[in-house]
């Protein structure tokens, strides 16, 4: 039971706390049509997960050889844009919030974007959401004598990730618009780069980028499969033993994306940034 | 938009080059049964890529779990799989079974 429930829990871990951000920073914003796109992408994604979770049962060769790795890949990249793109976005609406125009959000503007809303729910849970289902529906098919309790586990394990995400929800929105911009903007930005580089580890198993050994191995201090090794895996990208690629990628990527965010800004308050962050 | 063209080069590409590498790489067999991999110490050249054929006969999902090169496949209750392996530099490479990570361990060892 015990072990169902970490699995499940960190596999929908990432999506809890991706749609808690996001339902919080719409909410700020007072985008309510956003909230309705972020269900429903939220919804659609995990429909996705069973169908695929369905067609991987049935599927065979080739199909079922490479298929479902070419999807996850494509969905990792996809999950980093998307991401990427809704930072910057924040960026856009923290500035404006602090310019006193709070009341002036460009509502056509808005409007016109929030589908991307929904496809970062999308993307959000069917990422881990048909390996899950799959697990689920393994459990219980294995389950007819006395294995219940793996199968209350991995519930459970779900139902705990989704009360986390509402756990963020309830605090983000005690907290302050200046804190929470800021804060959440970073917390994606760090989530993104641990995708990306997740994405560039999974193009090396495939054999399409080339391997390099490990750079370090802190697989003694803090494991990948523990529960606090899957949740900083989830918030920050963690891997115990990750190759030069993965590790270049997740700092280019943190660097550039971090600069672009956070260090352009209009000659008036240059002035103020650097003197607050010091 | 570039990115969706980007995204669809890089797919095509995979396609081809997970095809072509599939077709002529070394076959080796791995059986799951009773939620354990057999064998559990699987020899193989160092830097030749291979091609695992994963047959699960169990009633339930496993999913093949490795760190280092980092690879995640599913194979479905009852099915086989082919998993294309990169060339792997001399060492040991463990691998679980995530679902069943007690008793599903095994090693690959290239040499």
């Amino acid at each position: 039971m015990g072990a169902t429930f970490i699995i499940t829990l960190r596999e929908a871990f990432e999506a809890a706390l991706i749609l808690g951000i996001i339902y919080t920073y719409l909410e700020k914003v007072g985008a309510r049509d956003g909230v309705r796109y972020l269900t429903r992408g939220g919804v659609l994604g995990l429909l996705a997960s069973v169908g695929m979770g369905i067609a991987v049962s049935y599927l065979s060769g080739p199909l079922l050889d490479v298929g479902p790795d070419l999807i996850t890949i494509a969905v990792v990249f996809a999950a980093v844009a998307l991401l990427t793109w809704h930072a910057w976005w924040m960026r856009q609406h923290a500035r404006l919030i602090r310019g006193q125009v709070q009341n002036r959000i460009d509502e056509a503007r808005t409007s016109n974007r929030l589908w991307v809303v929904g496809l970062i729910a999308f993307t959000a849970v069917f990422r881990e959401g048909a390996e899950t289902v799959l697990f689920l529906w393994g459990i219980m098919a294995q389950a007819g004598g006395g294995g219940w309790g793996s199968v209350v586990g991995g519930v459970a394990g779900i139902g705990c990730a989704a009360a986390l995400g509402w756990a963020i929800f309830r605090g983000g929105r005690r907290l302050s618009l200046q804190h929470f911009f800021p804060v959440t903007t970073v917390f994606i930005m760090l989530l993104a780069a641990g995708l990306l580089s997740s994405g560039i580890a999974r193009l090396q198993g495939i054999g399409l980028l080339p391997l390099s050994d490990p750079l370090w191995n802190t697989s003694w201090l803090l494991s990948d499969g523990s529960i606090a090794g899957g949740f900083l895996s989830g918030l920050v990208g963690y891997r115990s033993q990750p190759t030069l690629l993965e590790a270049c990628a997740y700092v280019v990527y943190v660097v550039v994306v971090g600069l672009l965010l956070f260090a352009r800004r209009t000659p008036v308050t240059v002035g103020l940034a650097s003197a607050s962050r010091s | 938009m570039k990115g969706y063209v980007a995204l669809v080069a890089l797919l095509v590409m995979a396609v081809g080059f997970v095809g072509a590498a599939v077709a002529a790489d070394p076959e080796l067999p791995l059986v799951l049964e009773k939620s354990r991999w057999q064998p559990d110490v699987i020899k193989v050249k160092a830097g030749v890529p291979f091609v695992l054929v994963i047959t699960n006969k169990d009633k339930g999902p496993e999913e093949l779990d490795m760190l280092t090169p980092r690879i995640e496949k599913v194979i479905p209750a009852g099915k086989t799989v082919r998993l294309k392996m990169p060339a792997l530099k001399p060492g040991k490479y463990p691998f679980v079974g995530e679902y069943h990570s007690e008793t599903a361990k095994a090693t690959i060892v290239a040499e």
